[in-house]
């Protein structure tokens, strides 16, 4: 391993680590204007620390995007909590707590840079990073997402949540079943933004080039889960419960968060394309935790106006589409858009050519990347649509299998996309 | 009176001979750069097709939209064609205004000169109507999609709007450059944006009345509404 350079840090920050020295365990969190929710989130971090892992030398890092909330003051003041309240046996070793801005983009991957940073300075064996806008974090959490880093060498330990059947789409229609199907790998939360690894992979991290890319700004959750599954580390699942964090500003609109997670999946798909086109099939990642039931808050969802963006989008996008998708494509999409609410319905093989058409389109430039990705939104909400229709009054489990099915068509129809990925023309 | 007569003939025959005689190397000049400027022609225009071809200039035309523009003016000749032509007439003109003052004929040189003169501002009114062109195009795609993705009424309309305005802001930039009746294309420029804003804000303040009220009405509303939807994507 390669001596990394760590000179990006901000210079109080590593005269903090090399007072330190070395640390066992190293937790992050990445924060922006995050005061309402992080100080439960410290508190859950340091009971979890001081319960599951008395004996290690332990250190949390706020890497802070420059919040004007006071969300530092909040890191600096959260209180350990007692003795009492952790029910640990033995004396607690106190975390080091640093609190630090980051340079470099602006975005959650310019302070996951300087949590990987930090790993190396401090050679610490692992790592976990969770976000600062959790409400259901608990202390069990740090033993999940660490102790198979620690304890069973893995590398890479993705979240696994329970979530509402609606919630979750974009991860559920496009991220899990595309991941999956280019990979091999089943990882059921790609972009689930809490991890753990090992700090072999933080410093395999930071040899890549990336830090002044989209990676940096907003694609590093789905760029973590990939260069682990690339790099071929050991990746493994832990079962967290159910997520709940705070609301999301509404002023992010759907069609640039989409755009986001999309654009960064096909960018890494440019990448690895030598990889991914001959894989086929996939398999399970080994899962650690207790999996429960859990409560989950209801989603309202508005289907009338899901169908009418996509009605409208039909209607008034043919220029837009047709050069996006396929003829055969565009043509099932078209006769969807004539269906009435009811019988209302977008079947998993043409969602699966949908997004395999995008994924060409924006490989071979057939439009411009950033309106190509936007187009995309009107066709998600059909699908989105469709899947609240048939999954009404569904169990979890048959949500469940009815996205298997949909990863399994994924998987089927995979040359088809190594097909228009090598072949600008339709297929015959 | 005969001897008189036949040496103005000889001496006026003797000069146009002088005279032809001047002029023929410089016709042969003019001949030669004029070939030169065929063969120049020719092999920029391969140059530049064969060029944009490797760079993929048609596909990123066929992503901008030139490519179903020019085929509703019904052309179907590629954009790599199109320009690697575009450069062999550009050649071939400046090389043809260099043979013409190659024959040293006071009119044409100073016509010649004025062609040379004149070109630069060609070129750049060119390049701000293609730059016209492609930004209109790619405004009014964006302009689409925003609009359909936040369920704007007739967004179709939206963009055109949008490509017309870019369009015309690009010609009378052209105009302005070409040094064309520049006061009046200017003049008739504001008039006829300002026209067109001042018709779409009585249009939209009185004929609109309603529908701006429900438009705006519907705006405001959404945050508390949003219609519900509390669905988490990510």
């Amino acid at each position: 391993m390669t001596a990394a350079d760590l000179s990006f840090l901000p210079e109080k920050l590593r005269t903090q680590l090399g007072e330190i020295g070395h640390a066992d365990i190293l937790m992050g969190i990445p924060s922006y204007n995050n005061a309402r929710t992080i100080g439960h989130v410290v508190r859950a971090v340091q009971a979890g620390l001081a319960r599951h892992f008395p004996h290690q030398r332990a250190v949390l890092l706020n890497s802070d995007g420059g919040s004007t909330d006071g969300t530092p003051q909040v890191v600096q003041e959260a209180s350990a909590p007692s003795h009492d309240t952790i029910l640990a046996r033995h004396p607690l070793r106190p975390v080091h707590r640093i609190v630090t801005p980051y340079h470099g983009l602006p975005g959650k991957g310019s302070a996951l840079r300087t949590v990987f940073g930090a790993a190396v300075a401090l050679s610490a064996k692992a790592c976990a990073v969770v976000d600062a806008d959790l409400r259901s974090i608990t202390p069990e959490w740090v033993e999940l997402l660490l102790q198979p880093v620690l304890a069973n060498g893995f590398d890479f330990i993705a979240p696994l949540y329970h979530r509402h059947k609606y919630d979750g789409t974009i991860t559920n229609s496009i991220v899990y079943p595309l991941t999956r199907a280019l990979y091999g790998v089943r990882v059921r939360q790609p972009i689930g933004g809490d991890f753990g690894f090992s700090g072999r992979l933080a410093h395999h991290y930071l040899e890549h080039d990336v830090w002044f890319s989209d990676v940096a700004r907003f694609g590093i959750d789905i760029w973590m889960t990939t260069t682990a599954i690339t790099g071929g580390f050991r990746i493994g699942q832990a079962f967290l419960g159910a997520k709940i964090h705070d609301a999301k500003d509404p002023s992010v609109d759907l069609s640039a968060m989409l755009a986001q997670v999309t654009g960064s999946v096909f960018a890494l798909m440019e990448e690895h394309a030598a990889r991914w086109a001959t894989v086929r099939g996939s398999n399970p990642v080994p899962v650690f935790g207790f999996e429960y039931a859990v409560g989950l808050e209801p989603v309202r969802v508005n289907l009338g106006r899901m169908l009418e963006r996509f009605r409208g989008a039909v209607r008034e996008l043919e220029e837009i589409l047709s050069l996006a998708l396929a003829k055969d494509t565009w043509h099932a999409v078209r006769q969807l858009a004539a269906r009435g609410d009811d019988h209302f319905t977008y079947p998993p093989e043409l969602w699966v050519r949908t997004v395999y058409d995008f994924a060409a389109a924006h490989h071979h430039r057939s439009l411009h990347r950033d309106l190509l990705l936007r187009a995309l939104t009107p066709l998600y909400l059909g699908r989105t649509a469709a899947f609240v229709i048939q999954m009404e009054h569904a169990d979890a489990a048959e949500v469940e299998a009815a996205l298997e099915e949909l990863c399994l068509a994924f998987e089927r129809d995979k040359p088809y996309l190594v097909h228009r990925w090598k072949n600008r023309e339709d297929p015959p | 009176m005969t001897t008189r007569f036949s040496d103005r003939l000889l001496d006026s025959l003797a000069s146009f001979f002088e005279a032809l005689l001047r002029f023929l190397p410089a016709l042969a000049a003019a001949i030669l750069i004029f070939c030169l400027g065929l063969l120049a022609g020719w092999v920029l225009r391969r140059l530049v097709t064969h060029f944009l071809r490797v760079t993929r200039f048609d596909r990123a035309c066929d992503g901008a939209g030139v490519l179903q523009l020019l085929a509703r003016a019904d052309i179907r000749t590629p954009p790599s064609v199109l320009v690697g032509r575009g450069a062999f007439w550009l050649v071939f003109a400046s090389f043809t205004m260099a043979a013409m003052a190659a024959l040293q004929v006071s009119f044409i040189d100073q016509l010649v000169a004025e062609f040379f003169l004149y070109l630069p501002r060609v070129l750049s009114a060119l390049l701000v109507v293609l730059a016209g062109f492609l930004l209109g195009g790619f405004l009014a795609r964006a302009a689409l999609l925003t609009a359909a993705n936040a369920g704007l009424p007739s967004p179709r309309l939206l963009a055109l709007v949008v490509k017309l305005l870019v369009s015309v802001i690009a010609l009378a930039m052209a105009l302005e450059q070409l040094r064309i009746a520049t006061s009046i294309v200017l003049a008739a420029f504001i008039i006829a944006f300002g026209s067109v804003m001042l018709g779409l804000a009585l249009a939209f303040g009185l004929g609109g009345r309603e529908v701006a009220r429900r438009l705006l009405e519907r705006h405001l509303e959404q945050p508390a509404n949003q219609d519900s939807d509390n669905l988490s994507h990510l």
